[in-house]
This record gives structure tokens, C-alpha cells and sequence, in this order.
């Protein structure tokens, strides 16, 4: 089989974590599909999904793991942070429990990915102003103790989504530009792929074919 | 969904979840639901068929026993089905799901192994179409020396 030339230059590997219900599968459906859903079930291990971005003029492919939230889960989907080069840290602003649950997911990511790991924190349901019970310089000042990234988004309105996953995907681009990021370190989280691999090595090869059969 | 079927765990998780699985069972003779689960989770994604048989054969166990994590257990067979190609079995439980909830994670299983199962049977046919040609073939010859036999 001929290599066919990839449509994309890189592959970030994300996941998603957070406490049950927070919005996570809706982040992400929001993010791929632009749609949101109002009555989404519980995800039960882990889903998946994926879009082609562009950073700089680089087009980088998201594969995003998206956990369940449900304590059950919490120990088996352990196995999806490692080699993560994103993770997106999500809270619901409208129940305390899942912000002050924020410092064991942020020790488990810390534990189980990079230091060069990009964090970023979403609180989720920003369109839910009425009910809000965690205070947006609040979750700002938690996110600068721990050097997270942060925004407030809602997957209803689709406020911010695009923002929380290209940011993240920016930082790491530019950690890669800045030598932070080792490419060839297995669990980096990012392969590289150029983008039009083989051709010129192809026919390369075929020119010293040729000079071989001359001689 | 094809990266998540292909995704195969890690070989240092399957051997803490099957130590932990061992651990119980020798320490007080039986093993929890959770760490059964935690067990078969990792089974499934195994990159050997033995081992997501395994799994498979605990999660059968799981569902038939307890029918509050019904919904995780009977996802997990399909999935675990999927990836020895047990498509039947896995469509099966697809359907068993969806008919008590409807769950867009399930119906994208579903499809996938619905497409997955119509290419086996696509090849099954090419093959077949192969044989018919082969068959064609042999019988095209006997009835040429047929009518050669009977101009003589
Ligand atoms: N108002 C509002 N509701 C939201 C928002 N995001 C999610 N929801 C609702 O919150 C509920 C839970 O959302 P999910 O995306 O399933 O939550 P999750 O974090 O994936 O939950 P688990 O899969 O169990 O971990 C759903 O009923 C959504 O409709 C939002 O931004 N605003
Ligand atoms: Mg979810």
C-alpha cells in the first residue's frame, strides 16, 4: 500500500476530565458537532472524538478521550491520561461539590501525565448565571496557584468551547517551538507527521534504482 | 470509534487490576463487583483474544448478578464482542441496550459493528464469487468435452 500524505502535520492527544454530570461529553460534542445536547447520559468508560484544527498555519489533528465522570469508572480510566499532552479540567459553576473536587482531579493529572502537560480548567455552565455558586475570581486565583489555564464556558451556548480546546492546543504548539516539548518522548502526548512524507524520499529512491541499473 | 476499539490498554494497568482481582480472591475468598469490573474493563481491551474472552466471560457474570451497573456491563460485552469480531454477539447486546435507553454512545457501536460485520460478509462474498467462477469454470470444460464427445 502506497502511503497516502496526511491532511494534517501534528496529532494532539486530549483528554477530559471532571466530576460526573459537569459537561464534558457536552464540551466535546459541542466543540465536534457545534450542537448541544439538552438530555445526554452518563458516558459509561470513555468516548472519543476528533476534528482537524489549524495553528499557525499547521494543521493539527484532536484525538480527545472523553472519561466518565462516575466514581466507578475513576480507577480504570486512569489509563487514558498517560500520554496526554492536553487535558481539559472541567467544574460545573453551578455545584460547589465538583470545584472542591478539583484539587484530586488536578493531583491525579499532575501524577500520571508530563510536567510538560498543557491544563486547562473549564467552568462549564457559564449560561446558568442564576444558579452559580463558585465566583468566576474565585476559580481565576485556584488556576493561577496551580498554573492552569482558565476559562469560563458554557457547551449550551457554546460560549468559549472553541476558545478552552484552541488555546490549548496553541500552548502546546508553542511548547513544542520552544524545545519544552520532546517530540520523540513516547508519552509526549503529540506525534508529528509530515505532511507529505515518502514522496520525495520515493523518488529518491527510484533515481538510485536507476543509477544502479546503469552501471 | 475505531480508535476507541483499537486502543489497547496498558500492559502495567491489566496487571495491577488482575493483581488486585487475585489479591481478594485469595484474601477472603471472593472478589467486589467493582474490582470484578475494574478487571474485565482492562480484559476487554486487551490486544489478546483469550484475555477479552475473559473479560467477556466476567462481565456475563456481572450482568446476570447485579442489575443496577447493568447498563456498563452490557456496553462493555458489545464492545468486548466487537473486538474478537463476535459481531452477532455484539449487535445483540447493542440492541438489548437501546431498546431499555436510548444512548447515541451505543448506537455509534452499533453502527460501526453493523459496517464491520457487512464488510465480512462482503468478503464472504467475494470469496464465494471466487468459488462460483472456479465451479463456472470446471463445469464450462466438462460440457465443452460433452459436445466435443457427442460430435464425435
Ligand atoms: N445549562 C447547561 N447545561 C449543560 C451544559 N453542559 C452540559 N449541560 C447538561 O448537563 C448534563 C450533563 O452533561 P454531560 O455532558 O453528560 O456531563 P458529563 O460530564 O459528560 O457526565 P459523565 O459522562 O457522567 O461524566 C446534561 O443534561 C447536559 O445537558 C451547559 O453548558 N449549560
Ligand atoms: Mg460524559
Amino acid at each position: 500500500m502506497t502511503a497516502a500524505p496526511y491532511n494534517y502535520n501534528y496529532i494532539f492527544k486530549y483528554i477530559i476530565i471532571g466530576d460526573m454530570g459537569v459537561g464534558k461529553s457536552c464540551l466535546l460534542h459541542q466543540f465536534t458537532e457545534k450542537k448541544f445536547m439538552a438530555n445526554c447520559p452518563h458516558t459509561i468508560g470513555v468516548e472519543f472524538g476528533t476534528r482537524i484544527i489549524e495553528v499557525d498555519d499547521k494543521k493539527i489533528k484532536l484525538q480527545i478521550w472523553d472519561t466518565a465522570g462516575q466514581e466507578r469508572f475513576r480507577a480504570v480510566t486512569r489509563s487514558y491520561y498517560r500520554g496526554a499532552a492536553g487535558a481539559l479540567m472541567v467544574y460545573d459553576i453551578t455545584r460547589r461539590s465538583t470545584y472542591n473536587h478539583l484539587s484530586s482531579w488536578l493531583t491525579d493529572t499532575r501524577n500520571l501525565t508530563n510536567p510538560s502537560t498543557v491544563i486547562f480548567l473549564i467552568g462549564n455552565k457559564s449560561d446558568l448565571e442564576s444558579t452559580r455558586e463558585v465566583t468566576y475570581e474565585e476559580a481565576k486565583e485556584f488556576a493561577d496557584e496551580n498554573g492552569l489555564m482558565f476559562l469560563e464556558a458554557s457547551a449550551m451556548t457554546g460560549q468559549n468551547v472553541e476558545e478552552a480546546f484552541l488555546e490549548t492546543a496553541r500552548k502546546i504548539y508553542q511548547n513544542i517551538q520552544e524545545g519544552r516539548l520532546d517530540l520523540n518522548a513516547s508519552e509526549s502526548g503529540v506525534q508529528h507527521r509530515p505532511s507529505q512524507p515518502s514522496r520525495t524520499s520515493l523518488s529518491s529512491e527510484a533515481t538510485n534504482v536507476k543509477d544502479q541499473c546503469s552501471c | 470509534m475505531e480508535e476507541l476499539l483499537n486502543d489497547v490498554v496498558p500492559q502495567e494497568d491489566l496487571e495491577r487490576f488482575e493483581k488486585k482481582y487475585h489479591h481478594e480472591q485469595e484474601l477472603d475468598g471472593e472478589v467486589s463487583t467493582e474490582t470484578k469490573f475494574e478487571y474485565a474493563f482492562c480484559l476487554v481491551r486487551s490486544r489478546y483474544t483469550n484475555d477479552i474472552r475473559k473479560g467477556i466471560m466476567i462481565l456475563e457474570e456481572l450482568a446476570r448478578l447485579h442489575p443496577d451497573g447493568r447498563r456498563d456491563y452490557i456496553y462493555y460485552l458489545a464492545f468486548g464482542n466487537a473486538r474478537i469480531k463476535n459481531y452477532t454477539e455484539g449487535l445483540k447486546y447493542c440492541r438489548a441496550f437501546l431498546e431499555i435507553e436510548s444512548n447515541d454512545q451505543v448506537r455509534s457501536l452499533e453502527e460501526y459493528i453493523k459496517k464491520q460485520s457487512d464488510k465480512e460478509i462482503a468478503k464472504g462474498m467475494a470469496v464465494a464469487g471466487g468459488a462460483a467462477l472456479v465451479l463456472g469454470g470446471i463445469l464450462a470444460i466438462a460440457m465443452a468435452k460433452n459436445n466435443r464427445n457427442r460430435d464425435k
